[in-house]
């Protein structure tokens, strides 16, 4: 191979007959790995070696050992120089858009960025929202993103960005989930939840059976205000359920319900409240167990015999 | 009372995104609902069409094809067996050039998908060869790599042990397992507030890699204090207010495969009553969808046959731990056996719509084995170890090995193995 002709490829195989699962290397792949094997026997860490493991990592994005010989080298080589520890980073954003799936480039990134002298974070989130325009719930994207923001400790653009996201997708859970992620490190004053509630409140308007919003106004209530469900929310989650959790509901069996994820939060508070709204919290699960959401009846049968029971 | 909504027991709301205008409401006739024979249709209004509901309409559609079909409802054993069977005799094209870095990945799925259809089927032969290619490719034996040349990795150790597990000692392979060299790679991997990266140097640091570290370790005899220390705690920030855990403790959202292994760490770890239990039970059984039946991995994503085992284990775990059973096995059966089996091609694929893989049959598998038995944690043990399983319904029963939800193995081949090393 070009620029290696000192180096015998090592094999990639043991070689005795009838190995269970061997897979059929091409002789290109066994003559990239293996030298880059090679190479990495000798420690020897240098330009060409670097270009290398970006060769077996084009051919097997999962070949973890080939990134962890690259961040010796690249360690080596760049010692703190800004300049070349960019190019690398140019390197993994072709690498990543080519890859969204791939496990390793993510700590990998991360210790690249750690080891640079001047990390800038304008610089990393144009290619995650590149990355997630085209897949919206890429959980190592957000994933990464997340540390991103907390390694920069720069929150100003996500609130946004997710409010962006939920514009295109109202369904997706990722964004609502950053959201949250987003105030538990930001300590947000009372106005602003209040205002959060609100911008729930309206996305629950514009579609009422999503479970990723009522799981999300479910924890603002348990982190912001020690699950404490005012009536206000209350009677605007009763829009949705139409008063089937009503005793009376039961001579009604057309009933609808415009969101089995309203019935539930609205149970769950109920429950909390005791006393005179248990008959409603049970009404409502059974409503859940036998109608709206009967997959689950297990768990709704179960949540009745534990009122019942206390 | 009862009468009137037990004529609704068989109905079925539509949750999410049938294609249909906003405005337009489905109300059942008064015949349907008292026969009671008849899928009465609650239809929740008011929807939008985004990429969720397009996917999610797509596959509905798909999946009521395939579950409103009276047959195909037992599991085809051995046509999987065909399946698995060949990439034991046959070598795997270059195509799968891409699994270079998961041949222990391989191992395990294809033999432990085996052991558990059927004890036998895995053959002494094979389980030689398996652990002739271990200690050829690991003559140190441990820690494991992905294969020859390959750096020690966390996932590659856990599904190399599994795999071994599964071997009945054939050769005297548990001892050639060098366990002072496991220990000492274990320590090294891990970082002070109790994760552990999978690989030195750089790699992933999340609860897949303290699943992987907890179950050899555990397996293996050497959960020591010093190993352990912290590691609950990492765990008990991993979970959201989603109530499922992330991958890091950082607010990340909650997910099938992470929340497996956060929950399967604390169970080896006796802390499973230092979580939020009720949450953890409300998420999984929230997975399930009415119309698919089958399981998904995160809030409005699609179900996904693997999440039968990293929900459905999850799911099993608590049972066995006492805080009872939070999914529709029932239902996830006939999500397994009518929408992820195929007459044309042997396997378990994920989804309609896609093909199997050795991943997808093996979780596939275990998935089954969750459904048709409910799970105990021994009461003179308290261990996770020792989990024993009850058939559910002998009649309707597809004859698997029991098997342990926290390591995905065969119980006895689990109880062999860990004994080996006590």
């Amino acid at each position: 191979m070009e620029g290696y002709e000192d180096i015998s490829p090592l094999p990639l195989d043991t070689g005795f007959k009838d190995e269970l699962c061997q897979i059929m290397y091409t002789d290109e792949y066994r003559m990239v790995v293996g030298t880059a094997r090679a190479l990495m026997e000798r420690r020897e860490y240098s330009e060409r070696a670097k270009e290398l493991t970006g060769r077996v990592i084009d051919l097997a994005p999962a070949y973890y050992t080939a990134w962890n010989y690259r961040f010796d080298i690249l360690m080596h080589l760049a010692n703190g120089n800004a300049e070349l520890l960019n190019q690398e980073l140019e390197w993994i954003d072709e690498v990543t858009l080519n890859n969204p799936k791939n496990y390793q480039i993510w700590s990998y990134k991360e210790a690249v960025l750690k080891n640079h002298p001047s990390p800038s974070c304008k610089r990393e989130l144009p290619i995650l929202q590149l990355m997630l325009d085209d897949d919206t719930k890429n959980y190592h994207v957000w994933s990464f993103r997340k540390w991103c923001i907390l390694f920069f400790g720069d929150f100003t653009h996500e609130l946004a960005y997710t409010e962006m996201l939920l514009e295109r997708d109202v369904y997706n859970n990722s964004a609502w989930t950053h959201r949250m992620f987003v105030l538990k490190y930001t300590s947000p004053s009372n106005d602003h939840l209040l205002e959060e509630i609100e911008f729930v409140k309206a996305k629950i308007k514009l579609v009422p059976q999503n479970v990723s919003v009522w799981t999300y106004l479910r924890g603002l209530y348990e982190n912001f205000f020690n699950a404490n469900y005012d009536d206000r929310i209350v009677q605007f989650t009763k829009n949705f359920t139409h008063g089937v959790e009503d005793e009376q509901a039961e001579m009604n069996v057309n009933v609808e319900v415009e969101s089995s994820f309203a019935l539930e939060f609205l149970a769950h508070v109920y429950t909390l409240r005791g006393g005179a709204m248990i008959p409603k919290a049970i009404q409502a699960y059974k409503g859940l167990a036998t109608r709206y959401d009967p997959i689950r009846k297990n768990m709704w049968e179960r949540k009745i015999a534990k009122i019942t029971a206390s | 009372m009862s009468s009137q909504l037990s004529s609704f027991q068989n109905s079925t709301p539509k949750l999410l995104g049938r294609k249909r205008s906003p405005t337009e409401r489905i109300v059942p006739s008064e015949e349907e609902s008292s026969s009671g024979s008849e899928e009465s249709v609650v239809a929740m209004v008011k929807e939008m069409d985004t990429e969720t509901t397009e996917a999610r309409d797509k596959l509905i559609y798909e999946c009521r094809l395939l579950l409103e079909r009276d047959e195909s409802n037992t599991l085809n054993k051995e046509f999987h067996r065909r399946y698995l069977d060949s990439p034991f005799s046959h070598p795997l094209p270059p195509g799968m050039v891409a699994l270079d870095a998961s041949a222990p990945w391989l191992l395990y799925w294809i033999a432990n998908g085996l052991r558990t259809m059927n004890q036998s089927w895995l053959k002494t032969e094979t389980q030689y060869r398996i652990q002739e290619k271990v200690f050829r490719v690991n003559p140190h034996g441990g820690p494991f790599g992905g294969g020859l040349g390959q750096l020690p990795h966390l996932a590659g150790t856990y599904a190399i042990v599994n795999a071994l597990a599964i071997c009945d000692n054939v050769e005297g392979c548990w001892d050639k397992i060098n366990r002072t060299s496991i220990y000492d790679w274990l320590l090294s991997l891990k970082r002070e507030d109790g994760g552990f990266q999978t690989c030195l140097g750089v790699g992933e640091y999340d609860t897949r890699g303290i699943y992987c570290a907890i179950s050899i370790a555990s397996m293996l005899g050497l959960l020591t204090q010093e190993l352990c220390e912290n590691v609950v705690e990492f765990l008990i920030h991993c979970q959201n207010y989603e109530g499922g855990f992330g991958g890091v403790p950082h607010e990340d959202e909650a997910h099938g495969g992470y929340t497996f292994c956060a929950v399967a760490s604390l169970a080896i770890l006796g802390a499973l009553d230092r979580i939020d239990v009720e949450k953890l039970t409300d998420w999984c059984s929230q997975r399930q969808y009415n119309d698919e039946k089958g399981l998904s991995g995160r809030s409005n994503k699609l179900v996904d046959v693997c999440y039968s085992f990293w929900v459905g284990g999850t799911a099993a775990i608590l049972e066995a731990y006492g805080y009872g059973n939070c999914i529709n096995k029932a239902e996830l059966k006939e999500y397994i056996l009518k929408c992820c089996q195929m007459e044309t091609r042997p396997g378990i694929r994920d989804k309609p719509g896609t093909r199997p893989d050795f991943y997808h049959t093996n979780y596939g598998l275990l998935g089954v084995a969750i459904t048709e038995n409910s799970f105990q944690l021994d009461p003179r043990v308290s261990n996770s170890l020792k989990i024993d399983s009850f058939i559910i319904n002998p009649i309707d029963n597809s004859v698997l090995e029991p098997i342990n939800p926290v390591y995905g193995l065969p119980s006895s081949d689990l109880e062999k193995f860990y004994k080996h090393f006590k």
